[in-house]
């Protein structure tokens, strides 16, 4: 049974060793498995050379077994004709569920898993709902998007009672009725629902509104100064979340010192994004992921593309997993004229300016060094007056963050929303 | 996990824009379920069926019920949300996988997946769509059943093609000058008489051809 504090208090705090000790044991379990019935991974081990009775220890493993990438696993699906890319283990027919990743960098991903009362992806989350303050009989507002299934699984398992309106684009000028009904405890955030709660605040007491509320976790792409503090001004604490490489969710407890990483399912790795090898305890590197809970579509050294920060030092929480900081995606970083930045660097000029507070932008970018810095930007509709003094001052601070002027389109956010997918904007984009 | 508590979700609808809330406990998400499985079994679901539902995280009390069902009758489903920029994901789904139902298709979704409608239409055998969306699949060459929200229930139909079943178990509709008014037959969470839902359609009574009894409603868009 749960306590105050730890939803599984024993496998929360595990020792390090005996959570080693587990880990080994499923992925010696999984090696077989999946070389087997996975054949994209057969593909990719037999090109390294690699068979199931190399793999003896998970020091074995992560020294010997092939990385797999996104791409690997799009060839594999558009040469091989298999949707899932050659990661699926049963038949389709034996899937309970099969979803799909965002899309926001390319064509959705699809993943499947097999489950009988809990949808796998949020059973672990429970433990960091519990953590967050969730309890029994609290109502919690549903997230807003159910792409990945039914977040409400978490909720329900804690006994909590999920309210379930629009919270998706659009929804939040209802979803604030449903908040003076019920008093949440608990809600999911998105940048793109920020962004409505930003307009929200002009004409609605926040802080009243939000006075009920234990936490609000906020996922899917980084989490600007301005919002931070708008967020803490309502006297909301933000617990970050993002996900282990698609396996399953991280999140952070209240610590907020990284986010937690539920290594008995999920094999985390940080790695050196050229090189492959590992990278020191808090140095950057790549997260690459192995599912220790899916024998239907595991991921196997999956590299995920996020570049992150990882400690196993046990937290302030007394919780023992892995934690991590999410810096950015591998391949962010820019060149205009020999000058290096990050989407961040735009997210930060422009939330200095009023009008693009909301940093709702793309950077447009067809290939990683590029001549013309061309950056798609959205703007307030009720609070500018004058688009062409907006677009120069819009263009001083993104010159003054890069060091190069950029080319702007600017957009009403509600036609830049639009291109959103997934409840995220993608901010690097093609055209 | 914990016990549950005796409500398994909040749901919502507007009835000429006022927000109307309900209560769904777990029995009668488990009575749903149920109706919900035999609805399905009806249009042939099983373990060799796959089912793309098409519903968004606020539609989980209407639409929760179909997914546990398809879960239970063995047929791996994916979920389609209803945003329009959304309706790529309906379309991969239908174009990667053995999809034989799309359940709940509405017209955003249709009118997004614009030059795709007509092959996905072709490639899925089964489509049970939302009224608003009926016109639009069947100019793209389906011949869609219909699924439909009707205040806090949710109306399906068979096979049969009369109307769409109403789980006479849980409510009971009344039609008076073409508008629908629903009350609570079941021992539900949610108990309402004679509610006006804001909806305009007709009621058909009596056996069906697929042996059901009870109220089939026709929503009129």
């Amino acid at each position: 049974m749960p306590d105050d504090r730890y939803f599984e208090l024993e496998m929360e705090t595990m020792p390090r060793d005996r959570l080693a000790a587990l880990q080994q044991e499923r992925i010696l379990e999984l090696v077989p498995y999946v070389y087997e019935r996975s054949a994209l991974v057969r593909k990719k081990w037999e090109e390294a050379r690699v068979k199931p009775g190399d793999i003896n220890s998970l020091a074995d493993f992560t020294e010997r077994v092939p990385f797999i990438t996104k791409d690997d696993i799009r060839q594999f699906r558009d040469q091989g004709h298999d949707p899932f890319g050659g990661l699926l283990c049963t038949g389709y027919a034996d899937t309970t569920t099969v979803f799909s990743t965002s899309g926001t960098t390319g064509d959705a991903t699809l993943y499947a898993h097999a489950w009988d009362r809990w949808h796998p992806f949020w059973a672990a989350t429970a433990r960091d709902l519990w953590e967050l303050g969730v309890r029994p009989g609290d109502y919690v507002l549903g997230s807003g998007f159910k792409m990945r299934g039914p977040l409400y699984h978490a909720d329900q398992m804690v006994g909590a009672i999920p309210v379930l309106v629009n919270t998706g684009i659009g929804g939040w000028a209802t979803a604030l009725d449903a908040i003076r009904r019920y008093r949440p405890v608990y809600a999911q955030l998105t940048g793109l629902a920020l962004a409505e709660l930003d307009h929200l605040s002009r004409t609605n007491d926040m802080k009243e509104l939000f006075s009920s509320f234990k936490g609000v976790a906020f996922a899917g792409e980084p989490l600007g100064a301005r919002a931070r503090s708008q967020l803490e001004s309502w006297g909301v604490e933000v617990y970050l979340w993002t996900s282990t490489g698609d396996v399953t969710g991280a999140w952070e407890c209240g610590q907020h010192d990284g986010c937690h990483a539920w290594e008995d399912c999920v094999l985390l790795e940080a790695v050196d994004p050229a090189a492959g090898t590992p990278v020191a305890e808090g140095e950057l590197g790549e997260l690459v992921a192995t599912s220790l809970d899916n024998l239907v579509s595991p991921m196997v050294r999956f590299r995920s593309d996020d570049i992150i920060r990882m400690t196993r030092q046990p937290c302030g929480c007394g919780r023992t997993h892995a934690r991590f900081w999410p810096v950015g995606r591998k391949g962010d970083e820019t060149i205009v004229a020999g000058r290096s930045f990050v989407p961040m660097d735009i997210w930060r000029a422009l939330e200095q300016v009023p009008e693009t507070a909301a940093a709702l932008f793309q950077l447009v970018r067809p290939t990683r060094e590029i001549d013309e810095l061309k950056v798609r930007v959205g703007y307030d509709p009720e609070t500018t007056a004058s688009v062409p003094d907006l677009r120069d001052r819009v263009a001083e601070a993104i010159t003054a963050a890069v060091g190069v002027p950029p080319v702007l389109e600017l957009l009403p956010e509600p036609e830049l929303l639009a291109r959103g997918r997934g409840g995220k904007l993608p901010r690097v984009v093609k055209s | 996990m914990l016990p549950p508590s005796g409500t398994w979700a909040i749901g919502r609808y507007d009835v000429t824009g006022q927000h109307v809330y309900f209560e769904i406990s777990w029995d009668d998400w488990q009575h749903d379920v149920a109706w919900a499985r035999d609805m399905l079994a009806s249009h042939g679901v099983g373990p060799r069926s796959g089912l793309v539902i098409v519903g968004g995280m606020p539609e989980s009390p209407w639409f929760d019920p179909f997914e546990t069902a398809a879960r239970e009758l063995g047929a791996p489903y994916s979920i389609g949300e209803t945003y329009a920029f959304e309706a790529f994901r309906t379309g991969v789904y239908a174009r990667r996988l053995p999809v034989t139902m799309i359940f709940g298709i509405d017209r955003t979704v249709a009118e997004g997946l614009a030059d795709e409608l007509a092959a996905v239409v072709a490639r899925v055998p089964v489509i049970v769509a939302r009224p608003d969306a009926a016109g639009l699949l069947a100019e793209a060459g389906a011949q869609p059943f219909i699924v439909a929200r009707v205040g806090p229930a949710v109306a399906v139909e068979c096979p049969q093609r009369s109307g769409a079943h109403l789980n006479g178990a849980q409510w009971t509709l009344a039609e008076r000058g073409g508008e629908l008014f629903l009350s609570t037959a079941g021992p539900r969470a949610h108990q309402v008489r004679d509610a006006a839902l804001g909806l305009r359609g007709t009621l058909t009574d009596g056996p069906c051809g697929c042996g059901r009894t009870g109220q089939r409603v026709t929503i009129n868009e």
